[in-house]
């Protein structure tokens, strides 16, 4: 699938007369087997005490304000442009838990499929990130992402999509994601995502009473880096169900079709401009000439 | 063309157009405010609700209805239907503006409106996203649309003006007539290809659109129901300017029209329903959604089959206004439903509805539609009058 998308990519360029750009893009991005060396978080629900550290560093590392009326103490209900993470709290009497928000940077990620402008890319590293130069602000990948992350700056004039970008400048100095640095009770864990899968089967082995016996993550909707572990039923911590299926296959699949090598629509060219001649003589009368 | 297309030189200053005028300028304002003060401050937008009123409306019901355009060209120009050809300038008139409009609130309801060019740009092209293939071919078939309309310009100031214009009008008009028919054909097959995209771009969605609407074969759902909605528009369209010019009906043409579009509408409500059945959703029929769904349906599709079987409106233009009315507002109900009624927001986020800004919006822009026909009409060669 990757690889005949590189190729459909590859060819309209070639056919609309240039290379430029599309081909390195796209060689930025992952292949579709191999996102076990790609960054990755594991979320242990378990684990989280919902201190809202990680929430604080998020956004101090970012230097947002508080988005509430009262500018000391932010208690936001959803992810928004100025909280890229959010601790939320299911409560159910004795049946209670913890679950953190932010950017799942999906493996093959239905913002990047929807984006029209290659605003966000799939790095090789894992990182789905932004880039606001190139972003119209049309907000499609809001519409697409099944996790309803980016988010938008509704009240200014300037806006930009704003979403977790996994700390992506610290990444690059070798360091990890600042959630994950601050977390006291290891909650948030930081590494390759073949390592974070390793983990949280060993988790899930030694305590197999405690844990569901499910890594949310691994493969819904394509996989994702962001993995969760939890006692309670993922759907409860608003954790939709998903099949493996990447959420832009279908679509993509489609668009392709309709679009292949630019022959559809060059054959309906062809045969229109054909009718049109053919049907001219049986009746010369007709058409506006 | 071989048309006896004038311009209609009327008084312009009627109750109708200061009504128009008058709502154009309160858009302008609220346009002015968003601007400087965000999307935010005008509309009810939300992270909930990423898009509205103005990509619903705006953007996608106003495409579709300026399907008119292609429709029309392709049968006088394609199938060489050469007794339609007084309807073909109204058509391309009436497409120009709605695209024009359309483009016009993209420019209104994207954040980043300063970088709007940048889907042009190669350096960014995303050939999977619908979105992209949606605003190159809106951008390319605006120009088209103005091509097409050369002529009829060109027409008016060989005739009329003096100096630059009639010269350029008469270097121009020999030229344009030999590839005319290449650009027509374009345009026909660009919008078969952005409105199927208009489809396609809720392909993304399919964890978010009630199944009632999402289907893999949105795309054709969409293009079809485009074209079925094209010579309605055409009715419509040529029964308002008429009356508001007050020149002789086209009937005679229009009802030859309206004779295409049960075939159209019926292979449309063959595919909704088979979708349904096939997809195994017919359960989903006994709900609020299913409710609206035949509500759409019956709208758009089975009442108009019906109507216009009995044949008595043939001699009718009441008539044939009605039927084209109601499957204005089938079609219309069908976009409003798959981009907002059945599109389920962010949880946790309440229901949308649109602001008073939104509407007032929306309302300039229809008005900019008829003020902008009557104008242009007024001016220029596109409506025959006897």
């Amino acid at each position: 699938m990757s690889i005949n998308r590189r190729n459909f990519l590859k060819i309209s360029a070639i056919t609309a007369g240039t290379l430029v750009g599309s081909s390195k893009k796209v060689s930025a991005s992952v292949g579709k087997d191999n996102f076990s060396k790609t960054y990755s978080m594991l979320n242990d629900s378990t684990k989280c005490i919902g201190c809202r550290a990680c929430q604080s560093a998020c956004k101090t590392r970012k230097g947002f304000s508080a988005t509430g009326d009262n500018a000391k103490y932010d208690m936001p209900l959803d992810l928004n442009a100025k909280n890229h993470t959010l601790i939320k709290l299911y409560d159910e009497g004795d049946d209670s838990s913890f679950v953190k928000l932010q950017c799942m940077h999906c493996n093959d990620p239905a913002c990047v499929s929807a984006c029209p402008v290659s605003a966000l890319i799939k790095q090789a590293n894992g990182v789905v990130t932004y880039d606001k130069d190139k972003c119209i602000g049309c907000r499609y990948c809001m519409i697409a992402c099944p996790f309803d992350v980016p988010t938008f700056e509704y009240d200014k004039a300037l806006p930009e999509i704003m979403k977790c970008d996994f700390c992506k400048d610290q990444l690059a100095e070798g360091k990890s994601t600042e959630c994950a640095n601050v977390c006291p009770t290891g909650a948030i864990m930081f590494g390759k995502r073949e390592d974070m899968l390793k983990e949280a089967k060993r988790r899930i082995d030694a305590e197999p009473e405690k844990y569901i016996n499910h890594i949310y993550g691994e493969k819904e909707a394509g996989g994702t880096s962001v993995l969760y572990l939890s006692s309670v039923p993922f759907e409860k911590l608003g954790l939709q169900t998903f099949d493996s299926e990447p959420v832009p296959d279908m679509a993509e699949s489609i668009q392709h079709g309709i679009f292949k090598y630019f022959i559809p629509p060059v054959a309906l060219y062809g045969a229109l401009g054909i009718y049109s001649l053919v049907s001219k003589k049986k009746d010369p009368t007709g058409g506006g000439e | 063309m071989k048309v006896n297309a004038e311009p209609m030189n009327k008084n312009l200053w009627t109750k109708w157009f200061k009504v128009g005028v008058f709502f154009i300028a309160v858009g302008g304002v609220i346009s002015i405010y968003r601007f400087i003060f965000g999307i935010g401050a005008v509309t009810n937008l939300s992270d909930g609700s990423p898009w509205g009123l103005w990509i619903a409306f705006d953007v996608v019901i106003g495409i579709a209805l300026a399907a008119g355009g292609f429709t029309t060209a392709a049968l006088v120009y394609i199938f060489n239907k050469g007794k339609y050809s007084p309807l073909v300038r109204p058509a391309v008139l009436t497409a120009m503006l709605g695209y024009g409009l359309a483009g016009f609130s993209i420019v209104l309801d994207v954040g980043r409106w300063w970088q709007i060019y940048n889907p042009v740009l190669p350096g960014n092209w995303q050939g999977n996203s619908a979105m992209f293939e949606v605003a190159i071919c809106v951008m390319l078939y605006l120009s088209i649309l103005v091509i097409e309309f050369i002529p009829v310009a060109t027409e008016r100031w060989k005739k009329n003006e003096k100096g630059f214009l009639k010269s350029i009008s008469s270097f121009i008009e020999p030229l344009l007539n030999k590839v005319i028919l290449l650009f027509i054909i374009l345009g026909v097959v660009i919008s078969t290809l952005h409105q199927s995209s208009l489809g396609s771009l809720m392909l993304l969605a399919k964890f978010k659109l009630h199944p009632l609407w999402f289907s893999p074969w949105l795309p054709l759902m969409f293009l079809i129901s485009a074209i079925a909605v094209g010579f309605p528009v055409v009715v419509v369209e040529s029964t308002i300017s008429s009356r508001a010019f007050k020149t002789k009906s086209e009937n005679h043409l229009l009802k030859g029209l309206l004779k295409f579009t049960p075939w159209i509408l019926g292979l449309y409500l063959i595919l909704r329903l088979w979708d349904i059945v096939y997809y195994g959703k017919i359960s989903m029929l006994l709900s609020t959604m299913g409710l609206l769904f035949i509500v759409e349906l019956s709208l758009f599709a089975i009442i108009p089959i019906i109507l216009l079987n009995l044949k008595s409106y043939k001699n009718n233009p009441g008539k044939m206004m009605n039927i084209s009315m109601l499957i204005i507002a089938g079609l219309m109900l069908n976009r409003l439903n798959t981009y907002l009624i059945a599109f389920k927001t962010r949880p946790g986020w309440g229901a949308y509805f649109p602001s008073i800004g939104e509407i007032l919006i929306s309302a300039m822009l229809v008005s900019v539609l008829f003020v902008g026909y009557k104008v242009l009409a007024n001016y220029f060669p596109v409506l025959t009058k006897e």
